[in-house]
């Protein structure tokens, strides 16, 4: 009964605690060992999954490691090796068309959707939210085999194509050298528009309505008031939606792994897949883990420049 | 007296732990291989339970019983892993302070547990046993590597097989019959006469899943019947100055970009899966489908007797019988406190009792002395196994050659189906994986 009590009164008065110095010093202190309790289990559970991993693999990078023998240090080989592997640049430029496929067309195609269904109340917006969300929902490996069938030589997408008189272009999509990525790609987008979709239709929400009352006031008609009042109001979910599906583009591989498994010669290899293949068809932890710290830079690197271009500026 | 003696036994796995790890440190001029040379092929017939990690079933639980059918004081505990997951997880359990005794071998797995000194070199009760005598020679040959795990075919035996496969040609009789094709092909002119016929007959020739291994299946094929097989064996060995950039080599590959260039193989075929080509053939929608033994119950359930089995036909008639072939093969852990118990668990794979149980499972039979009843099917794919058997000419599969080879090989016959690359560039990007691994 007392702890609640003295809770609410330090929150209710949060400077009270400094001010009183002739309180008895040992309270704040013990308050601030009582908050690191409580984030203890987080914080280690925290510290074991993603930080010591990480740090794990930063290690072994440096190493010659098979996975049984002991390690081997060969300092920066590992990353000389990799840049030197012309693999590793045609992986890297797939992963940025991925980019192409997996963010920016999600987040403009969940603009213009939040544009077309916001501000109007209408029957059936929770029917549209469910299915546009749904790819969300589905195991990306489900996500995979389904679109495989899709898009297969005798697949739904070229029965339609044949059905309205496009039978001339029916092919084999994931099995195509020039468009196999493409196909890949617009799986992501697929996947990653429901989400976008989501994030701005509940950001949109919260934009105060005298701005579009005024907007009208002024003249301004539909479009206007999308790129005066809307996007400007979402730069914080598109913030969002960018970092997460670039990150989703560009650390890909269940995806790719259960639908082209890179191919068809390689057209469609990311920087993932040569991961998993370094560790575990060739044994090669330290160059895996070297290019997984790689692509790690680069990720954080790419969402650096995406939170600067979108951080407010006043 | 119980205590004593687990103390006892204790000690002896602590001491041979710590031996086994001074042996892995210092890795760089130690020997990593283990070779007991005191065997012994009598079994206690004291209760003994043995632990055995595998991934391949059949063959593997049903062998385990017709073994403790004969040695009723023998439990084999058994630990099943995906295959997804093997390689990872049987390095894992087999590095750990108490291993299974037996473990089905995987190549990519004992590449790093022979050179850590973890895996028995059985070469002692091979010669006890005679192995050599009981097991196809080509068999044994691709388990037997040197202490470092990186050339094969000769040094230290690290497994033997427990179940044999062998690669081949299913035609669908109805469909090459509609063709006016009688029956399987002697020889590789004719089968190309063969497939020009379905072609002309409206027919898809053949179902090829080169999305997954499929195209490396027909080009192996190819390859081991037209090229010397030492040569083949040497390269996929790892024997030094080897290469794959043969005339062989670019015959093979070169009827192979024919039949592209024929639409006998389209550029689709880069996206059809293993299973998408099995239910293509049994659909009829092709007339021929090169895989291995072990479909032949998937394919015989929907075809029934509309479907025969021939190995890929020689150039002249009188040529050797090669097919390729792998096997699922177990090992021994050099932790075992029971080394000649499992010992005799591998002696039994090759014995005549084993022989059915292994035909049953679907595979081939090991001792190959043995017969084994068969009708439809089973019996054309028997027939060809004990030809080319006969004459030893099983040989390893190509992406044996190197860890990265299976991954060049796939992408390579993409490039090829999808018109992207030549012979030349083929052949010359995987002798590359080659030499960066063993050269």
């Amino acid at each position: 009964m007392a702890d609640p009590r003295t809770t609410v009164v330090a929150r209710s008065s949060p400077p009270a605690a400094g001010l009183r110095r002739g309180g008895a010093p040992s309270r704040p202190g013990r308050r601030r060992w009582s908050g690191w309790l409580y984030i203890l289990p987080a914080a280690a559970v925290y510290l074991a999954f993603a930080i010591w991993p990480t740090i794990a693999a930063a290690r072994l990078s440096f190493f010659e490691w098979n996975g049984i023998l002991p390690p081997r240090w060969v300092g920066l080989d590992n990353y000389r090796e990799i840049f030197d592997t012309p693999a590793l640049y045609g992986a890297v430029g797939h992963s940025l068309v991925l980019v192409v496929f997996f963010s920016v067309i999600p987040v403009a195609f969940g603009l213009f959707l939040t544009a077309m269904l916001s501000g109007r109340v209408r029957r059936g917006m929770a029917f549209f939210r469910v299915v546009f969300f749904l790819p969300q929902v589905l195991p990306l490996v489900a996500v995979g085999i389904t679109w495989r069938w899709l898009y297969s030589d005798d697949g739904v997408v070229n029965e339609a194509l044949t059905a309205v008189g496009l039978g001339g272009i029916t092919r084999a999509w994931l099995g195509d050298y020039g468009v196999a990525l493409f196909a890949l790609g617009l799986i992501g987008t697929w996947v990653m528009s429901g989400l976008c979709m989501m994030l701005f239709l509940s950001g949109v929400q919260k934009i105060d309505p005298s701005l579009y009352e005024a907007a009208v006031l002024d003249g301004a008609g539909a479009v206007r008031q999308f790129f005066a009042v809307t996007l400007p109001g979402l730069r914080g979910e598109v913030s969002i939606a960018a970092v997460i599906t670039t990150i989703a583009a560009l650390a890909s591989f269940d995806l790719v792994y259960v639908t082209t498994n890179g191919g068809p010669a390689n057209q469609t290899t990311v920087p993932g897949l040569l991961v998993y293949r370094l560790a575990f068809t060739q044994g090669d932890i330290g160059g895996a883990s070297a290019l997984a710290v790689v692509l790690a830079v680069t990720v954080i690197g790419l969402v650096t420049v995406i939170r600067w271009l979108t951080k407010e500026r006043s | 007296m119980l205590t004593t003696r687990r103390s006892a036994a204790l000690f002896a796995a602590g001491a041979a732990a710590l031996a086994l790890t001074s042996c892995g440190s210092d890795a760089t001029d130690t020997p990593g291989g283990t070779a007991p040379t005191e065997v012994s092929t009598e079994i206690t017939s004291d209760p003994v339970t043995l632990t055995l990690a595998y991934t391949d079933d059949p063959p593997t639980q049903a062998l385990v019983d017709g073994f403790t059918a004969l040695h009723p004081n023998v439990t084999i505990e058994t630990q099943q892993t995906p295959f997804s997951d093997y390689v990872k997880s049987v390095q894992l359990a087999m590095s750990s302070e108490s291993p299974p005794d037996i473990a089905q071998y995987n190549p990519g797995a004992m590449r790093s547990l022979v050179p850590a000194g973890l895996i028995l070199d059985l070469s002692a009760w091979s010669d006890a046993y005679g192995w050599d005598a009981s097991f196809p020679a080509s068999s044994l040959e691709v388990l037997t590597s040197d202490d470092e795990a990186k050339q094969y075919g000769e040094g230290g035996l690290y497994a033997v097989p427990g179940a044999l496969s062998v690669l081949g040609v299913y035609y669908n009789k109805d469909l090459v019959t509609a063709a006016g094709v009688d029956g399987a092909p002697a020889t590789l002119d004719e089968f190309e006469d063969d497939l020009a016929a379905v072609a002309a007959s409206g027919v898809d020739p053949l179902t090829v899943p080169s999305l997954e291994v499929g195209g490396v299946h027909l080009w192996g094929a190819l390859l081991n019947r037209l090229g010397d097989v030492q040569d083949y064996k040497d390269w996929v060995y790892g024997v030094d100055g080897s290469t794959i950039q043969t005339p062989a080599a670019e015959e093979a590959t070169d009827i192979m970009v024919d039949w592209i260039a024929k639409g006998y193989i389209p550029e689709s075929s880069n996206a059809v899966g293993y299973a998408d080509a099995i239910g293509e053939f049994t659909a009829g929608e092709a007339a021929y489908h090169v895989t291995g033994n072990w479909a032949a119950a998937a394919i015989e359930a929907e075809l029934g007797d509309n479907v025969g089995f021939f190995p890929m036909p020689r150039p002249t008639a009188d040529a050797p019988m090669v097919a390729s072939g792998a096997s699922v093969a177990y090992s021994i852990s050099a932790k075992s406190e029971h080394p000649d118990v499992a010992a005799a668990f591998l002696d039994y794979l090759g014995s005549a009792e084993a022989a059915p149980v292994q035909f049953e499972s679907g595979f081939m039979p090991v001792n190959v002395d043995a017969t084994v009843e068969a009708t439809g099917l089973k019996a054309d794919i028997a027939t060809a196994f004990s030809q080319v058997v006969a004459v030893d000419g099983i040989v390893p599969f190509p992406d044996f050659a190197a860890p990265a080879m299976l991954d060049q090989l796939v992408s390579g016959i993409q490039g090829l189906i999808s018109k992207q690359s030549t012979t030349d560039q083929y052949l010359e990007g995987l002798q590359n994986v080659w030499s960066s691994y063993h050269g």
